[in-house]
């Protein structure tokens, strides 16, 4: 307590010329300033926004209650066209969700001192897409009553079992497994946040609930000890899990044999490209978010210049997956695969999909290769938005561009959604939103247990350094 | 109903005691005693459902004794529809459907109730009849005045499916599209159920007693006053009726129409032979075929035979024949063609006279170049393909065949008379007979004067049994504003339809199906038919109508018909014997042998009346410019009269895979000059505005590739206005711009574009194969030579692939199963689509669902065109599962909702699927058939009398497709099982391959190494479709090959 | 056991540090004196803390690979019971028994049982949860979770909090709360 004044100073890492955490903090003031969104009474804003989410929900329950009521017949798919929106929105959420794990679970392993402002965030938005992804396969089946537990391996009546060798089979195990682990890493690392929720609050209702939530969590280091081991080591399964799920994922198409899904550089490209879209999305909401909930000293321009840094690698890789797909389709010297990739996506009726994907995808990442775009509020957030349509373009064109026109010039068919297509894929973002403005208001955004860690492990460093100086 | 009371039950069981077990399946085809069911069927049906028919009718006839004062409120009472049914604003097929269903409650008939079905026959089961095992009846049905054989099999007294009478001369056990689809015309709720007089409801009786007064008003002045309009009819019963009626009222007349009637070809050749008589073709003798405008495959009385024929020509290694066609429009025919030269149709005639100009100047053809001076130059096409053909006739003098159409003018049939005489054809390929028809003429010629008889208030009774003329009618005539005139209209009537709106009587016509009469086909064989059911809403016949003027109406046709004939057994060579025996042999085999007619033997062509004919002829035939409107009977609704089968709507036809509606088809150059947009994927087209004369339509063009330029071509029957809910709506009324003087083409139309856009539901909406050749064609010249491209790719195609692991063996099971389809027969002409949809209870899903590309046809015709557009070649390829051995569906279901039977089948689970839809998309053949709404719920009760048991309904959500008919499978293993024995090869038939006309499908068993599958598949011609992608597909294809005229070989 | 039976409430001293390393010291030290039942309560992990109050190495690692393996092979029995020995069944020609299909699953479901047994099995190490705990009786002790290092010695039967507590303050300046655990 003695160099407050020092601390300034002191909290800065040295090897970062943008500081992870601004201005002189203790324990006391950040709990107080990160909590505090917690405690303060929603503004304008918030409720504005809350109510735009309760209007998309509404349109998901309407899409919805549609589509069981009259049948798929009311989405915009047809033979050939098995698959559209349901599968497209499915992927996108997938992928959406993946750089949640990722930021929290590798950067935790890479050790990147950078992430902790941002994990808690980012976790819950892994969390919220994966629940509008699962809502996607359930809906988009023909008898909807039945794929919600003919898939699970239980022995039924019929005598008969799920077919394994199905990568949909693969999908189920995948993205439960991704959703159970991914809420129990989440609620993990929420624990002792619920405790100083349960110990900072004033009002007694409050008490009880933070109090439940926390299981009478009291930082004993006994637990400390286990505690670290068990949520380094879910960070160390969800790792290769989030890879896992999209690559299976990926395998939805790749296993098949229809030109333009049958693609042996789908794993990486997808697991890529979900995390380019993550990264993005992570964006999107950030930039606003810390304007809103005065989180600005701890998610700094240093977690935005990475995360843009982030979403030019990856999206240089997805890049690059575009460019292996196009070189095969050539090189295989099948007719279809070429056919495909060379007359009918760019070429065909849906060519323009095709195209915005290459821009968004390709071409706009590329401004985040200067500083001054990685580090303007303004380009960052509209680059990443774009980013976000572009990725869903590309599942457009995998899915649905790919089967408009495939083996048979006598079944080529046109695709076009219908407005229960649109209502439904909105009706998830609002659903999203509506969970994340919820997660705003009743948990702190910022994982505060470890941004005192961090700030304090900064400080040691500091302090470090300061008596090698003397010294 | 009557009838059947002369009939007493009680002589039935000797009947049985006689009588061997029915015609079932294929199975006792050769049977001859497979009789006496019909006649039981029908006695004990009668007892019952004329009971349950007539306590319908004391309900109803008690309900009008209650409405006595207000026959409105009774009329008002009968309404087939809740009122506003028919406001709806262009409803789709579906929601029509939910109005039938409320129809047929509201109905609530004996015959049609689901509870009532035990109603039907079998009071007293003969004991070779089992529920669940179907029988099959024969009968016939023609549409064109003669009669084509049929066999029905019915389930428990109800008739669940039309098939061929293989010992029929005009079907050889096959059928064409209309036929497959008579249930619906049969159980459609639509049809017109109540007889009355000006609204108000008649009982039969009632009926009977008021024709009875008007007959005797009539005899008077010998009927001067009283006209008969009937279809054209070749039925002996018919002719006899006409006789007696004639007999009785000397100055009444009989008139035949029927709006798709070629006289052009009476007319003709009674220019050429000084009399009328009718030609017989025999496409089996001929080398060389030359169709002039004559869509001989895909239309007429003919088409099946001569298709069956035809296709036999068509294996390389055997002689082939080579057919040429002119033609404005693709046809079946025209897509079938070694060479299509594409002519407006008001050019053939100068095409013909080229021909027999360019014969006349080869030696020993002096005498056509006579009658070719006829012409006075006219002249049309191309002489250097005209003077190929003259060259290819020549050689095969004797074994060559020119056809001209029904559109065609006398001029033409005249000319082409001659040339089958000329090239000694005749008594060989052509034949000719006295015809066998009513009326020699049954055109607009011979509906002109009864319309000027009306129009001069000569006629005070006019009894229409032919097919709604007000409808049909040439506009000029204004026929429905004159039947308004005439005080007495009794119609019998299908539908309550354009024609029913202005008659003052309305007698609910029997379906073909429900009704006793006879037939003749094309040779003369006579056929008896026998009803399949009691007539579901009490309808009445026309021989019933026309007996009641011999004031017979009472006795029936039944009676009226088994009069007649015992009357005629002796005329029948060979029929001795007690009648009873004799009428059950005839009505039984559906054929009455030895009653077929000889051709004329000593019939000497006039070339000098022709000669002298021509000149005449062809100045009344069109002339002038402006563009050339050629009307055609719709390959599907023909003239109509189908509108209202949503099979026929719904099936796309063979060219340009329209569904639901009619077009304006035009060339792409025409349409490039006319600036018809196209928009969408191909399928959205601008609407055209076609005036001719004093009349106009709207009518969205439909770009044609192979169209003749400056024509448009366009289909009769849609634009019904009548009550038939299908049809309401669909497409536009050609007829609207016909006119009598030229009922089938003239030029001087003027087109203009429209406003608006028109969205077609094609099911094909790409022409070409985009390299891919699915389907393969070749030369005869390439085929035979191994080293050509068209042999490598078959050769290709057939190869042996790698695989990783072993294919599994099916060599040890009992049957494996497969099929093989040949392009060089396959004239896609669509019938396997319509026998495939009955058979398997596929249903339809209306224009809007089409649209969006969800068909739910299990079968389907592609049609690909190569070489340029404005004259391409085309081919066809059926395309059902053809049931991968490495089923790409398979290994991506979720749930094993779709897996492999032991003898190779890919089979489809309907109950285990929750419609992931992943099979479909993993499916390269795209075969698969999604319920993506609920297509069959609201099927009317009445309709789901005619599905068949042993196939199951899918419901929404489920996926679904080509099963190779394996209900049709089990029931034949379980027969040979009794009998101890395996499925013999030929016995056990796909519907698609029993109903096809031209033999181009093989199913069977691929173990068996001599059966015809197994041989069709080790064919030079054979190859996979996708062979490449190694999904072993069973169904497996043979290229079809041209026999290209070497003189007009391309390149 | 000295009261005739019953209840018998737990007791801590409850000592307040500026920092953790303060804490940390003087938790090494008691332990040295021989206490035994000490334990920390801190806002974050501090490093170190193991060692300080002498902990053997963590049991979670295990555990959690015992979890995984299980998932694995439960995975492929289950697979190979199902498609192979129940229901097997010509599926598009693949051959009934392919491992290769096998491993998506067999590697989800690791994680899966990997994942949940880390976590249940860390609630089984922490028994939690735990709604009340002596500690919080502390009047101070809300700043455990928010700024707080705290050192925790439960007093064994027979000796006097007192005597623990002096010992504390005796090691450095710290605030000591003594508690004892209430009755319920």
């Amino acid at each position: 307590m003695a160099s407050t004044a020092t601390s300034a100073s002191t909290t800065r890492d040295p090897l970062e010329p943008i500081p992870l955490i601004e201005g002189a903090q203790t324990d006391e003031s950040l709990n107080t300033s990160l909590l505090d969104h917690v405690w303060r009474s929603p503004g304008k804003g918030w409720w504005t926004l809350f109510g735009l989410a309760l209007a998309g929900l509404g349109l998901l329950v309407v899409g919805i209650t549609v589509t069981l009521w009259k049948g798929i017949g009311m989405w915009g798919n047809n033979i050939p066209v098995g698959w559209a929106f349901g599968i497209i929105n499915f992927v996108w959420w997938i992928g959406i969700g993946h750089a949640g794990t990722l930021i929290s679970a590798i950067l935790l392993l890479l050790q990147q001192k950078w992430r902790t402002s941002i994990n808690r965030f980012s976790e819950a938005m892994t969390l919220f897409a994966v629940i509008c992804a699962l809502l996607f396969p359930l809906i988009h089946t023909g008898r909807p009553w039945f794929a919600a537990y003919w898939l699970m391996p239980y022995p039924s009546v019929q005598g008969i079992w799920p077919q394994f060798k199905s990568p949909l089979v693969w999908d189920v195990f995948a993205v439960s497994t991704y959703f159970t682990i991914s809420l129990l890493f989440w609620f993990l690392g929420l624990i002792p946040d619920l405790a100083s929720l349960r110990d900072s609050s004033r009002k007694p209702l409050q008490k009880v609930i933070y109090g439940a939530l926390a299981l009478g969590w009291r930082g004993s280091g006994r637990h400390w000890a286990e505690y670290k081991w068990a949520y380094l080591l879910l960070a160390g399964l969800s790792t290769p899990l989030v890879l896992s799920v999209h690559t299976i994922v990926s395998f939805d198409f790749a296993v098949s044999i229809l030109p333009g899904w049958h693609t042996t550089v789908f794993p990486p490209y997808f697991v890529a490209g979900a995390v380019f879209s993550g990264f993005a999305m992570v964006v999107t909401w950030m930039v606003p978010a810390r304007q809103f909930l005065g989180l600005k000293h701890v998610v700094t321009m240093k977690h935005l210049e990475n995360m843009n840094k982030v979403i030019l690698a990856t999206g240089l890789m997805v890049g690059y997956g575009y460019a292996m797909e196009h070189f095969i389709a050539w090189y295989s010297g099948s007719k279809y695969e070429f056919a495909e990739f060379f007359e009918v996506r760019q070429r065909g009726p849906l060519a323009p999909v095709y195209w915005l994907m290459m821009f968004c995808n390709v071409v706009v990442p590329n401004i985040f290769w200067w500083r001054k775009a990685r580090t303007n509020l303004l380009i960052m957030w509209v680059a990443a938005l774009l980013v976000n349509v572009g990725m869903w373009c590309e599942r457009f064109t995998i899915i649905a561009t790919s089967l408009h026109r495939d083996f048979l010039p006598s079944k080529w068919e046109l695709y076009a959604p219908t407005w229960v297509d649109w209502s439904i894929y909105i009706g998830t973002i609002g659903l999203f939103s509506t969970l994340f403005l919820l997660f705003l208001k009743f948990v702190p955004a910022v994982a505060v247990t470890e941004v005192k860690e961090l700030r304090h492990e900064l400080a040691h460093q500091a302090h470090g350094h300061a008596e090698e100086a003397h010294g | 109903m009557s009838s059947h009371d002369q009939d007493p039950p009680q002589d039935h069981p000797e009947d049985h005691a006689r009588s061997t077990s029915p015609r079932q399946g294929e199975g006792a085809s050769a049977s001859p005693r497979r009789i006496s069911l019909p006649i039981v069927d029908e006695a004990l049906a009668a007892t019952e459902t004329a009971s349950g028919a007539v306590r319908e009718q004391r309900k109803y006839w008690r309900s009008i004794a209650e409405k006595e004062g207000s026959p409105k409120l009774a009329a008002a009472a009968l309404r087939e529809f809740p009122p506003g049914a028919s406001e709806l604003p262009e409803v789709s097929r579906r929601s029509f459907m939910k109005l039938f269903g409320g129809g047929a409650a509201a109905a609530g008939l004996a015959a049609c109730h689901p509870s009532d079905e035990q109603a039907i026959p079998f009071v007293r089961r003969p004991e070779e009849v089992t529920p669940g095992n179907a029988l099959h009846f024969a009968t016939a049905y023609g549409v064109e005045g003669y009669g084509r054989g049929l066999l029905v099999e019915s389930h428990e007294g109800r008739p669940t499916k039309i098939e061929g009478n293989p010992d029929h001369h005009d079907s050889l056990g096959a059928t064409i599209r209309y036929e497959q689809a008579l249930l619906q015309g049969l159980y459609d709720n639509d049809r017109a159920k109540q007889l009355k007089h000006k609204d108000e409801p008649l009982s039969w009786n009632t009926f009977l007693g008021q024709m009875a007064t008007l007959a005797g008003r009539h005899a008077a002045d010998g009927g001067a006053k009283l006209r008969f309009l009937t279809d054209p009819t070749a039925s002996p019963l018919q002719l006899e009726l006409r006789k007696r009626i004639l007999e009785k009222f000397p100055k009444a007349k009989f008139t035949s129409y029927s709006s798709i009637a070629g006289d052009g070809a009476a007319d003709g050749l009674r220019l050429a032979y000084g009399k009328y008589v009718e030609a017989r073709h025999e496409l089996t003798r001929a080398a060389v075929i030359v169709s002039l405008d004559a869509d001989f495959l895909g239309e007429g009385p003919e088409s099946v035979r001569a298709m069956r024929q035809f296709a036999s020509g068509r294996l390389p290694g055997a002689p082939m024949n080579r057919l040429y066609v002119v033609e404005p429009a693709l046809t079946v025919t025209g897509m079938s063609a070694d060479h299509r030269l594409r002519l407006r149709a008001g050019d053939v005639a100068g095409f013909a006279l080229a021909l027999a100009a360019e014969l006349g100047r080869r030696p020993g053809f002096a005498q056509l170049a006579g009658i070719a001076s006829g012409g006075h130059g006219v002249t049309a096409g191309d002489p250097k393909w005209i003077s190929a053909v003259a060259s290819d006739l020549i050689k095969h003098r004797g074994q060559s065949l020119l056809m001209a159409g029904r559109r065609q003018s006398a001029a033409v049939h005249a000319v082409v008379a001659a040339l089958n005489a000329a090239l000694d054809n005749v008594g060989t390929t052509v034949t000719y007979a006295t015809p066998l028809l009513a009326d020699p003429l049954s055109g607009p010629k011979a509906l002109a004067p009864l319309a000027e008889e009306i129009a001069a208030g000569q006629v005070d009774t006019l009894v229409i049994t032919a097919y709604n003329p007000a409808y049909t009618a040439p506009a000029d005539l204004k026929f429905d504003k004159l039947l308004a005139r005439v005080p007495n209209t009794i119609y019998c009537a299908a539908y309550e339809d354009e024609t029913a709106a202005v008659c003052s009587y309305i007698v609910p016509a029997a379906h073909q199906l429900e009704s006793w009469g006879d037939a003749r086909a094309t040779d003369g064989t006579i056929s008896i038919v026998q009803p399949l059911i009691a007539p579901l809403w009490g309808g009445h016949t026309d021989i019933e109508i026309l007996s009641a003027f011999l004031g017979e109406g009472d006795l029936g046709a039944y009676e009226v018909l088994r009069r007649s004939w015992a009357a005629k057994q002796a005329t029948v060579p060979g029929a001795t014997g007690e009648f009873d025996q004799v009428w059950e042999k005839w009505v039984g085999d559906g054929v009455i042998v030895g009653t077929e007619t000889t051709p004329e033997a000593a019939l000497t062509l006039d070339g000098a009346a022709i000669q002298q004919g021509l000149g005449a002829l062809l100045a009344a035939g069109p002339k002038g410019g402006g563009v050339e409107i050629a009307f055609v009977p719709d390959y599907k609704v023909l003239d109509g009269r189908f509108a209202n089968s949503a099979w026929l709507q719904e099936l796309p036809d063979p060219v340009h895979k329209i569904t639901w509606d009619n077009a304006a088809l035009l060339s792409p150059a025409m349409a490039k000059s006319l600036g018809v947009e196209v928009e969408r994927d191909n399928d959205t087209f601008s609407v055209l505005v076609i005036e001719y004369k004093d009349r106009r339509v709207h009518a969205p063009a439909l770009i044609a590739p192979g169209h003749a330029d400056d024509s448009i071509t366009l289909a009769l029957g849609y634009g019904r206005t009548g009550s038939e809910s299908v049809a309401d709506g669909v497409g536009f009324n050609a007829g609207l711009l016909r006119g009598s003087d030229a009922p089938w083409f003239d030029r001087g139309a003027q087109v203009s574009l429209a406003t608006g856009m028109h969205l077609f539901g094609l099911t094909q909406n790409h022409w070409s194969m985009e390299n891919r050749e699915p389907a393969i064609a070749t030369s005869l010249a390439d085929f035979e030579n191994p080293r050509s491209e068209a042999r490598e790719l078959i050769e290709e195609r057939r190869a042996a692939l790698p695989t990783i692991h072993e294919p599994h063996d099916y060599s040890k099971e009992q049957y494996k199963w497969g099929m093989a389809i040949d392009l060089g027969k396959c004239t896609g002409c669509s019938t396997c689509i319509v026998a495939c949809q009955s058979e398997n209870n596929i249903p339809t899903v209306g224009r809007d669902q089409v649209v969006r590309g969800r068909e739910m046809q299990w079968l389907r015709v592609d049609r690909y065109y190569s070489g340029e557009l404005e004259d391409p070649e085309v081919i066809v390829q059926p395309l059902a599962c053809v049931h991968c051995e490495t089923a790409p569906c398979e290994y991506v279901c979720p749930v094993n909702a779709t897996v492999h039977s032991d003898e190779g089948l890919n089979e489809m689970v309907y109950n285990r699927c929750v419609g992931t839809r992943y099979c479909s998309n993993n499916c390269p053949y795209k075969v698969r058939r999604f319920n993506f709404l609920d297509f069959t719920s609201e099927t009317p009760a009445v309709r789901r009398l005619g599905m068949n048991p042993e196939v199951t309904v899918r419901s929404r959500g489920v996926m679904e497709k080509c099963t190779y008919c394996v209900q049709r499978i089990e029931r034949k293993r379980i027969e040979t099982r009794v009998a101890g024995r395996l499925i013999e090869d030929g016995e056990l038939k796909t519907a698609c391959q029993q109903s096809c006309p031209a033999g181009a499908i093989e199913f069977g068993n691929l173990n068996d190494l001599k059966s015809r599958v197994t041989k069709a598949q080790g064919d030079e011609r054979r190859y996979d479709l996708l062979h490449e992608l190694g999904t072993r597909p069973r169904t497996a294809y043979l290229a079809r090959v041209r026999n290209l005229n070497p003189e007009l070989a391309k390149g | 056991m000295s009261h005739g039976g019953g209840f018998e409430p737990r007791r801590y001293v409850i000592g307040q540090f500026a920092g953790p390393e303060a804490m940390l010291d003087a938790t090494r030290k008691m332990r040295e004196r021989g206490h035994k039942k000490l334990d920390t309560h801190t806002p974050y992990p501090v490093h170190g803390i193991e060692e300080a109050l002498g902990l053997g190495r963590a049991k979670i690692p295990t555990i959690v690979l015992c979890g995984a393996i299980t998932g694995a092979c439960l995975a492929y029995a289950l697979i190979y019971f199902m498609n192979v020995v129940d229901f097997p069944i010509n599926v598009a020609n693949r051959p009934i028994h392919s491992p290769p299909a096998n491993i998506p699953i067999m590697f989800e479901l690791a994680v899966l049982l990997g994942g949940t047994s880390s976590f249940f099995g860390l609630m089984a190490l922490m028994r939690l949860p735990e709604p009340y705990h002596p500690v919080f009786e502390a009047e101070s002790f809300w700043r455990a979770s928010i700024d707080g290092f705290f050192l925790s010695i439960e007093v064994p039967a027979g000796q006097s909090p007192e005597a623990v507590a002096a010992e504390l303050k005796s090691l450095s300046d710290v605030s000591i709360e003594i508690v004892e655990e209430s009755e319920r």
